[in-house]
């Protein structure tokens, strides 16, 4: 297999190179003036590293696949085009007014509660920019009032007139009938041709989404126009970089439903956090490749930590209504949860309860912990590892951030031990049973929430924070086995290596598995299946396009299920492509219930209710051969000498430990080390707790293990 | 044996007999009117003595806390309501006494204080029946707000929780479930002469065992409703979620022990009641008056006066509504006392400190004074239905009340602001559904109430309710597709709708309904405020305007969307100026509307009203006036003459000039108009309300009680209910009057 994958971070461009059976990880620093500097750098280190040039590299690759951050960027630095939307008469207040809650979309709970302080985003698509035109579908899909077109004219006209760089249509119910939305294209198109240089780009909400509410769809399709242009200037940019270098095949983008596609078949939408996602499908090509079947991804940065699971059941976790910055959009994301907690969460002394708290505030990287030395001076999580003896101050982050004990020493003695009367030291580490806590609790609740007992599971820990923290958070749920991953600091750039191409279409439909007013099952099959058989269709022709051979298409077709007039949808995965028998409606029942009382208990299931089908889905894929990871099963290798050792403060310790610091480099694979000790490589710190043991593994990876 | 004690025994015996032989339990007045902390039991006094880490206790008040979280989000997502749809619910843990000492921190916080009352009926009146008991795996379901409720359309539901045979908490949600089988569907009928109209009316009841529903008791409840799929959806979403909140506090006494829970609950409680004191001592001492003035009974057009004076005393907050007006003891707005209280903490919970816990405790230290039967503590023969008609302007006297303490008091959790708009303005339905099935409920839109301008910068437009922080209003398609509503016009922000003032308010938005494809359907509305502003601005900015429920009949605007097209008007003001439909009649009424069904392609319309200004609108930037009026919140009109802005025609620039000439001549000419204080008194002051006024509340001496007429009153300390006659039979009197004049004639 020959394949690069990159990863374009806010901060670090990571490479993972696949080629002959030989497996490379490299990174450089960001470069957001010209994003292909860095890709390219980033390649050419880990060509480096096997000894082959770049331009051969890329030749004999089969695919370059990317995972971005643009979309996201470029959304918070609001450097997009005027966008105009045109709507149905009547809707013109609904993505102003932002479902009334949508003020608080994107922000921690603290803000959310807060109402006297409550301000709205500033708007991507300022009131003046939005017309009403006089047409109306209803539920049913039947045009109850026809467009005009000199009414369509006269609004785009007056949107036109205020500049407008690109227009969104968004009409009430086109999910159901899209005739108008692509009336109005029609008429906007016979006013600015394509070919013409005043050619405006439009976009058809439908298009965008396939779920009804107006709301949310408008948003997608707004943020789609919005960061079009950028993205696709920017992925020009470096499909062109990488044509001079000998890269002839189209570029493979890794979109945030875990599935990747050419630029032809990709909107800039599918992009948004791709990278986090592409993480979580390392974390699902590891569990079958090391025989894990329960994992909880975890992934702590400088200001987050995000959570993901990978089950036995091989549920696949969607978020329908994820959040974008700011925007509840309806296109469906691979779920992540995302909490405030990271290297550089604040703590505080809190008056009321008399103890302390960290987070979700963060210093960030700018000015960062106060051990930075670069102005921050309130205590973070940072300084306390660093106080309790964790982190070594010439050595942090590579050797490329000096670190300070001193200024971190003193911002818990002003803002920690003044008001509770603790020693710096006993600061520090209730410092860490909080943040430690706190990760264990979204952790806990992510799994239990969806209805599995987070004991059955191995904990995945990674991004710079993970494996410093690993042992607490897993010892707070009573997960008592951690895996470190290979390759861990260039994470999802390997699961970008090991995604399918992939394409998710659906629709809202309003059909009853079991109607309980008339007590009738689902008698008529031909809608639904005529249904999925349009889903399949468009997925197929997105494969078509990119070159896949009809045969190589596969499809998974799920649908949401609701009980009565519930709000929850849960998702279940079809055994089949068509309903063809009552068998078929009830096999879907039971998996139903099955899959609902997992989630909300036993019994809690309501089928006298009826049984709804709210949504259909096709995923249409084309399987790609993935690197191939084996774990190591080398064992008994004796530990080296340490390579220092140092006194560290442990929360289940009274009094200081002395400590073994290796340098992971120095670790031979099956190398067990007991607790206390630190394993530094050059990106983090492996913390082995007291009651836990490590052992090395290949490729930067290891399994810390509570001894009890 | 002596006189005295044959006396005492005889005494005795007749005791025991009345103890003995009640006729039912109605509502506890020891209960109801207590909203302090249960005694310290002997149980948590052990367990506060034995786990005293701070630290410790926070871990576990964390795990609960995300619990409480967890069980909010089950009940959101399993619940079939609106209501719980869209975040009308609140799930928590109560002390073993009974006390609400954590909940989940979305939903609605008046039920934060609210809730311990019929858990506090349970521990009194059941644990110890022979009858009824107290065992692990029973459940109770609740509704009935004399018993500690918002109001009858709010199902509680409770279970307690046992360690080693010892009840150590009880675990619950509430839920605005809707439809409950009132004499009016969706749950608040404003038509209830009594409570007997107001459909289920359940005390705390135990409706199973061993963590299943009883099925009679379930068909019961079922065959009591419109809507028996929601009953059953609505029951089982809350005890699957009170049972996985169970199961985390198990977790938690497994980790930590029995002692932990019982210490973290109690301390959390008073710990929360002593910041509140805490910051209550940052205030400046001293007394603050607010009135308001509900303008209806959702019947009929009255005046109501609430009045509050609000005292600051050290640590203390004392709410005095003494002086308000009488219960109307045939109509829904009345108050229960505890309904009131918990509205009250709804104002420090969201808008003073947002930042504290939610638990009853934050109302600790407050104290509400209120007479007897009056609107704000009713008796239990009253109905109170809508009890919003009047415990949301009782939250708004407190609100515009509160700055007056806050904006000097030494430190603040949020921003100073002015009145955020109070009224539900929305429609509940009820009918058969274009699936045939009959339902009955409240629109989710009622969540975008207009915020209040704050002391820097304007409010947000229809943002949230008064009561619950991220509410949403929803997505039309997706209630399009459940009921045969059609929102012709959603929510579209009204122009000029606006709290004017230096910082101005957020617009409310319009609304225009209509229906189709059903055999029956019918709408209702239940707001005041359309005679008398229902919220106000503070330090000179302007309150919400006065909204009328427009309604168009004899028009199909299916028909016009067919054949005539250009008659189509996406505004009220448009509609109801322009007429463009002839042969319908247009009306304008009070937004008090009871279950009226409609033909399809009628249109009937609300505005959603804005929120309070802040500060002088002399003071407003223009160019803030300015963009306004590009963004058509403001016109011409609005500009001009209430913000003395010159703006230009075609461009909508501000003419600097001009605005200042314009913003000197309004300075003068109110210095012109201004009059000593004094003068003004002796204006204006009269000693009775006026004639024509249908006032109800006290005038002058706050003892003295007007009950509609300036004849007819009563003392405070002996408030009599008023009894309102039939608003139809008021009318047929007019028309037989009428009709008399005319035979005469």
């Amino acid at each position: 297999m020959r394949r690069v994958s990159v990863d374009i971070g806010g901060t670090f461009t990571d490479c993972f190179l696949a080629f002959d059976g030989k497996y490379v990880e490299s990174k450089s620093l960001t470069t957001h003036n010209n994003l292909s500097s860095g890709f390219m750098d980033a390649l050419g280190k880990a060509c480096d590293e096997i000894g082959v040039p770049v331009a051969e590299v890329l030749e004999g690759v089969d695919a370059v696949r990317y995972a971005t951050t643009l979309g996201t960027n470029a959304l918070i630095e609001r450097n997009g085009p005027k966008v105009g939307l045109v709507t149905t008469a009547g809707f013109e207040s609904t993505v102003p007014l932002m479902r009334a809650r949508g003020y608080g979309d994107g922000l921690g709970e603290a803000q959310q509660a807060d109402l006297p302080a409550a301000n709205r985003p500033a708007a991507l698509v300022p009131m003046s920019n939005i017309v009403g035109i006089r047409e109306r579908i209803d539920y049913k899909g039947d045009a109850i009032l026809t467009v005009d077109e000199d009414d369509v004219r006269a609004q785009v006209r007056k949107l036109v007139d205020l500049g407008v760089q690109a227009f969104v249509v968004a009409l009430v119910n086109a999910v159901v009938n899209p005739a108008h939305e692509k009336q109005v294209e029609q008429i906007i198109l016979s006013e600015y041709p394509t070919h013409m240089l005043g050619s405006i780009p439009i976009v058809l909400s439908h298009r965008v989404a396939g779920r009804k509410g107006e709301y949310a769809r408008a948003t997608s399709s707004i943020i789609d126009a919005y960061l079009h242009d950028q993205m696709y200037h920017g992925m020009s940019t470096l499909e062109i970089a990488l044509r001079r270098n000998g890269y002839k095949k189209p570029m493979l983008l890794v979109h945030n439903t875990s599935g990747m596609a050419q630029m032809n078949s990709t909107s800039s939408l599918q992009t948004i956090h791709s990278g986090p996602v592409a993480g979580l499908e390392a974390t699902n090509y590891l569990s079958n490749a090391f025989k894990e079947p329960n994992l909880i991804a975890t992934d702590m940065g400088g200001t987050s930590f995000d959570i993901g699971l990978v089950t036995a059941d091989g549920t696949k976790f969607y978020d329908f209504n994820p959040i974008i910055d700011r925007w509840l959009v309806s296109t469906p994301m691979t779920y992540l949860h995302t909490l405030g907690a990271g290297g550089g969460s604040i703590a505080r002394f809190d008056r009321m309860w008399n103890a302390i708290e960290v987070g979700p505030a963060s210093a960030g990287s700018d000015p960062g912990p106060a051990c930075y030395g670069r102005g921050g001076k309130l205590p973070t999580t940072t300084d306390a590892n660093l106080v309790l003896g964790y982190l070594d101050e010439d050595n942090y982050a590579g050797g490329t951030i000096k670190l300070s004990k001193r200024r971190a020493e003193r911002a818990i003695e002003e803002h920690i031990c003044k008001p509770t009367g603790m020693s710096v030291i006993e600061a520090a580490k209730a410092i860490k049973r909080k943040v430690d806590s706190n990760m264990a609790a979204a952790i806990f609740k992510e799994v239990a929430v969806k209805g599995y007992n987070p004991k059955n599971f191995v904990i995945l820990s990674y991004g710079g924070g993970g494996p410093l923290h690993a042992c607490g958070y897993s010892a707070g749920i009573g997960v008592k086995r951690v895996l470190i991953p290979p390759f861990s600091s260039v994470f999802s750039a390997l699961g970008a290596g090991n995604m399918d191409q992939l394409h998710i279409h659906e629709t809202s439909v309003y059909m009853m598995l079991y109607d309980a007013n008339t007590r009738a099952m689902l008698g008529d099959f031909s809608n639904f299946n005529e249904v999925v058989a349009q889903l399949e269709a468009r997925g197929r022709d997105d494969l078509l396009r990119q070159g896949a051979k009809e045969e190589d298409i596969r499809t998974r077709l799920e649908l949401d299920l609701r009980y009565g007039n519930q709000l929850a949808e849960t998702g279940v995965v079809c055994p089949f492509s068509r309903i063809e028998s009552d068998q078929d409606v009830i096999t879907l029942l039971d998996i139903f219930s099955h899959n609902y009382a997992q989630r909300f208990g036993e019994g809690s299931q309501a089928p006298e209710a009826g049984v709804r089908i709210n949504v259909i889905r096709v995923v249409s894929y084309l399987s790609h051969a993935q690197v191939d990871l084996k774990p190591s099963h080398a064992k008994g290798a004796g530990a080296p000498t340490p390579r220092a050792e140092r006194i560290c403060h442990f929360p289940s310790l009274a009094e200081g430990a002395v400590t073994a610091v290796y340098d992971y480099a120095d670790l031979a694979e099956g190398t067990v080390i007991n607790g206390p000790a630190l394993i530094e490589t050059p990106r983090t710190t492996y913390l082995v707790e007291p009651d836990w043991k490590l052992t090395v593994g290949n490729s930067g990876s290891a399994w810390l293990e509570m001894k009890s | 044996m002596n006189i005295h004690s044959s006396a005492k025994q005889e005494r005795s015996l007749i005791e025991k007999f009345l103890e003995e032989n009640v006729l039912f339990l109605g509502p506890d007045p020891e209960i109801m009117n207590n909203h302090k902390l249960a005694p310290e039991t002997a149980a948590e006094t052990t367990a506060l003595a034995k786990f005293t880490d701070a630290d410790q206790m926070n871990l576990v008040r964390h795990k609960l806390q995300t619990a409480c979280n967890e069980s909010f989000d089950m009940v959101e997502q399993m619940g079939a309501a609106p209501g719980a749809k869209w975040g009308d619910l609140i799930a928590g843990v109560w002390t073993a006494s009974g006390d609400l000492a954590l909940s989940s921190m979305g939903g609605v916080l008046l039920f934060s204080v609210l809730t311990q009352h019929p858990v506090k009926f349970i521990l009194k009146y059941w644990q110890k029946d022979p009858t009824v008991g107290l065992k692990e795996g029973d459940i109770f379901l609740h509704n009935d707000a004399r018993y500690g409720n918002i109001h009858n359309t709010d199902q509680s539901l409770i279970l307690p929780v046992f360690h080693e045979g010892k009840l150590v908490c009880f675990t619950g949600a509430m839920v605005h479930e809707g439809e409950n089988g009132a004499i009016e569907p969706g749950g608040m009928p404003s038509k209830a002469e009594s409570p007997y109209d107001e459909g289920l009316k359940m005390p705390p009841i135990k409706v199973g065992e061993n963590y299943t529903f009883r099925k009679d008791i379930m068909t019961f409840l079922q065959n009591s409703v419109r809507e028996p799929k929601l009953q059953l959806e609505g029951m089982k979403s809350k005890l699957y979620a009170a049972m996985r909140m169970k199961t985390r506090i198990e977790e938690t006494i497994a980790e930590y022990g029995i002692d932990a829970l019982s210490a973290t609950l109690r301390r959390t409680l008073t710990d929360t009641a002593d910041e509140v004191r805490r910051r209550l001592r940052t205030w400046p001492d001293g007394k603050v008056r607010q009135n308001v003035f509900p303008d209806g009974t959702l019947r009929e057009n009255v005046l109501l006066r609430l009045r509050l004076e609000m005292e600051k005393r050290d640590d203390e907050l004392i709410l005095d509504f003494r002086g308000s007006s009488p219960e109307f003891t045939n109509r829904a707005n009345n108050t229960v006392l505890a309904s009131a209280k918990g509205m009250l903490a709804q104002e420090f919970l969201s808008f003073v400190w947002p930042d504290l816990p939610r638990n009853q405790a934050v109302f600790e230290p407050m104290t509400v004074l209120t007479d007897k039967n009056s609107a704000l503590n009713c008796s239990p023969a009253a109905p109170n239905a809508q009890s919003m008609m009047t415990f949301f302007p009782s939250f708004t006297a407190a609100q515009l009340a509160a700055p007056k303490f806050v904006y000097s008091a030494s430190e603040k959790a949020t921003d100073v602001i002015s009145g955020w708009y109070n009224m539900i303005v929305t429609f509940i339905y009820g009918g058969f559904n274009q699936h045939g099935e009959l339902v009955g409920n409240v629109c989710a839109d009622l969540n975008g109430m207009g915020g209040a301008a704050r002391w820097n910068r304007d409010g947000e437009h229809s943002i949230a309710p008064i009561f619950a922080p991220m509410a949403d209003i929803g997505e039309q398609e997706l209630i399009e597709e459940e009921v045969p509503m059609m929102k012709i016009v959603p929510n579209r922000v009204m122009r000029d709708n606006q709290g004017f003032g230096k910082y101005r308010g957020g617009h409310g938005y319009q609304q225009i309904a209509t229906m189709k494809d059903t055999s029956l359907w019918g709408f209702m509305a239940c707001s005041i405020g359309s005679k008398f502003p229902s919220t106000h601005g503070i330090f000179g900015g302007y309150g919400a305007a006065t909204y009328p429920l427009c309604k168009v009949t004899g028009v199909n605007v299916f028909e016009v969307m067919k054949d005539n097209r250009e008659l189509l008007r996406y505004t009220v003001e448009e509609i109801m100026n322009e007429q463009p439909f002839k042969d319908a009649k247009y009306t304008t009424h009070h937004m008090g509307l009871q279950l009226e069904f409609a033909n399809p392609g009628e249109l009937y319309m609300l505005t959603q009203g804005s929120g309070g200004g802040y500060g002088d609108v002399l003071d407003r930037d223009p160019e803030m006036v300015a963009q306004d009026y590009r963004d058509k919140l403001v016109s011409m009109d609005v500009a001009r003459d209430i913000y003395s802005v010159v703006l230009d025609a075609t461009t909508g620039a501000v003419d600097p000039q001009g605005t200042a000439a314009a913003r000197a001549a309004a300075r003068k000419k109110r210095l012109q108009q201004g009059k000593p204080y004094a003068e003004f008194v002796a204006e204006w002051e009269t000693e009775h309300p006026p004639e024509h006024l249908p006032f109800y509340g006290s005038w002058k001496d706050p003892k003295l009680i007007y009950r509609g007429s300036p004849t007819d009153t009563c003392s405070a300390d002996a408030m009599v209910g008023v009894m309102m006659p039939d608003p139809k039979d008021v009318r047929i009197r007019q028309l037989e009057s009428q009709l008399e004049q005319l035979t005469k004639g």
